[in-house]
């Protein structure tokens, strides 16, 4: 007889859209990009293999993200993520 | 209403201020954001927006929803905000907002503003004039990666993977509010120890040599309440005349017997109980077990709840530096039930199950 353990999910990739705006926009030298990423992942971690992925690295730490339209308020929560979803790369703001 | 929009054209001031006017209000109240001429002694050009335009709009409907759940009164909401390329003095923000009286309509126009600045994903690069590079600027308000609120400093206490582990320790998941009580407590259960280490030191240090350690507590002046007066003809200037130990190591001695009462009280309760007591009984003795205390089932209950109680209040602010505790306790017994998980391959079971039938044929 085979026990398979139905508990011990493997984390699951998915591909997720990442926008670049401002100065993230120019350094990255694109507006939008496909990544694939752990569904589940802490804000921090994720933004650091943006970062790499994308040359970020000289104004990383000012930066934030948006996970479908709504800030990751705090890089220390985990975020789950599925296929498609958006998620912006938010340099400091300067509207008004 | 709400008017919010996000435009490439020229912002028209005028139609602004008609859309937000109503018959009902006595106030509209208006910003305009302009482009300065200049930074740091560099001429602007022109100025070039951009933004993420859904989520800017969607945080821009959000400033509107806590503008009117902070100030009901308010009638209209404008906030439009100039996308592109905007030259030197033109409107790159406007917001209004109009109400019966002026000071919702004034607090809510400052307060949009605040909010703008700080959580609408809107950009300004700044293009000057001559061979400086254009800029991307900063609004001190912006929000920022925020990355502290986790209070757990984690790195502090990295695990020595090389020593041995006791086996009485386990390993826990737990979220920074627990971590926090954990340590909270820990700290608690310090500061009492230091506190009646304190105590008797204050004491002893107060001795003189010559008084024999029986009347050591008697004498101790810590912890006095004393009242002093002067007496009449008295030839010392001061003389106590009552002195009050409410508590401190010298009322020790004094305390009732909260063990003996307890029982005293409760005695008659517990033996008409009988019918719930068994139940109760192998709950309590299940826990009992479970936290390492041995008790005999004839002792008064609440003095074994309090026990329990002692126990997880123990265990609460005990650290790895108190393994002392847990040596000199008895939680090593269940060590025998622990089991292998060894793993039997097919022909070891084989070999098992003929050994078996031999031996009982």
């Amino acid at each position: 007889m085979v026990f398979v353990n139905m508990n011990t999910s493997r984390p699951v990739s998915v591909d997720i859209h990442v926008l670049f705006f401002a100065k993230c926009r120019e350094l990255s030298q694109t507006t939008r990009s496909v990544f694939t990423v752990p569904s589940e992942i802490r804000a921090s971690d994720l933004l650091d293999k943006i970062v790499i992925q994308f040359g970020l690295t000289t104004i990383r730490h000012n930066l934030i993200i948006a996970h479908n339209e709504s800030f990751v308020e705090n890089l220390n929560d985990s975020i789950f993520l599925k296929d498609g979803d958006e998620l912006a790369v938010i340099p400091p703001l300067s509207g008004g | 209403m709400n008017h919010i929009k996000l435009i490439d054209c020229p912002i028209d001031v005028t139609y602004a201020i008609n859309l937000i006017s109503d018959p009902s209000c006595g106030a509209s109240s208006i910003f305009i954001g302009t482009t300065r001429d200049s930074f740091q002694g560099k001429k602007v050009v022109s100025l070039a927006y951009e933004a993420y335009e859904n989520m800017a709009l969607k945080e821009m409907d959000k400033i509107c929803s806590d503008l009117r759940a902070t100030w009901p009164d308010l009638k209209h909401i404008l906030i439009y905000h100039r996308l592109g390329t905007v030259p030197e003095n033109e409107a790159s923000v406007v917001i209004a907002a109009s109400a019966p009286h002026r000071s919702a309509a004034l607090k809510a126009v400052t307060f949009a503003i605040d909010q703008l600045k700080s959580r609408v994903p809107i950009w300004k690069k700044e293009i000057y004039e001559g061979n400086h590079d254009a800029e991307w600027k900063e609004n001190s308000e912006s929000i920022r990666p925020k990355k502290s609120l986790s209070s757990f400093n984690y790195s502090v206490c990295k695990v020595d993977e090389s020593r041995v582990v006791s086996r009485n320790l386990v390993q826990i998941r737990a979220n920074d509010c627990e971590l926090k009580n954990r340590v909270e407590c820990f700290f608690k259960r310090k500061r009492a120890e230091i506190n009646s280490c304190n105590v008797i030191d204050f004491k002893q240090s107060n001795l003189s040599s010559n008084i024999n350690s029986d009347t050591e507590v008697d004498v101790s002046c810590a912890r006095t309440q004393s009242t002093i007066s002067k007496q009449e003809q008295s030839n010392c200037h001061l003389k106590v005349r009552r002195a009050t130990n409410r508590c401190g190591p010298q009322q020790m001695q004094f305390r009732p017997e909260y063990k003996h009462e307890l029982s005293r009280l409760t005695a008659s309760r517990v033996s008409t109980n009988e019918v719930g007591e068994s139940l109760q009984n192998s709950r309590l003795h299940s826990i009992e077990t479970y936290m390492g205390l041995t008790s005999k089932n004839n002792e008064n209950i609440i003095n074994r709840i309090k026990n329990v109680e002692n126990r997880i209040l123990l265990l609460e602010s005990t650290s790895p530096e108190y393994q002392h505790f847990f040596e000199q306790s008895c939680m090593d017994q269940p060590e025998k039930k622990i089991k292998t998980n060894k793993t039997y391959s097919a022909h070891e079971l084989r070999v098992y199950i003929h050994r078996k039938n031999k031996e009982c044929p």
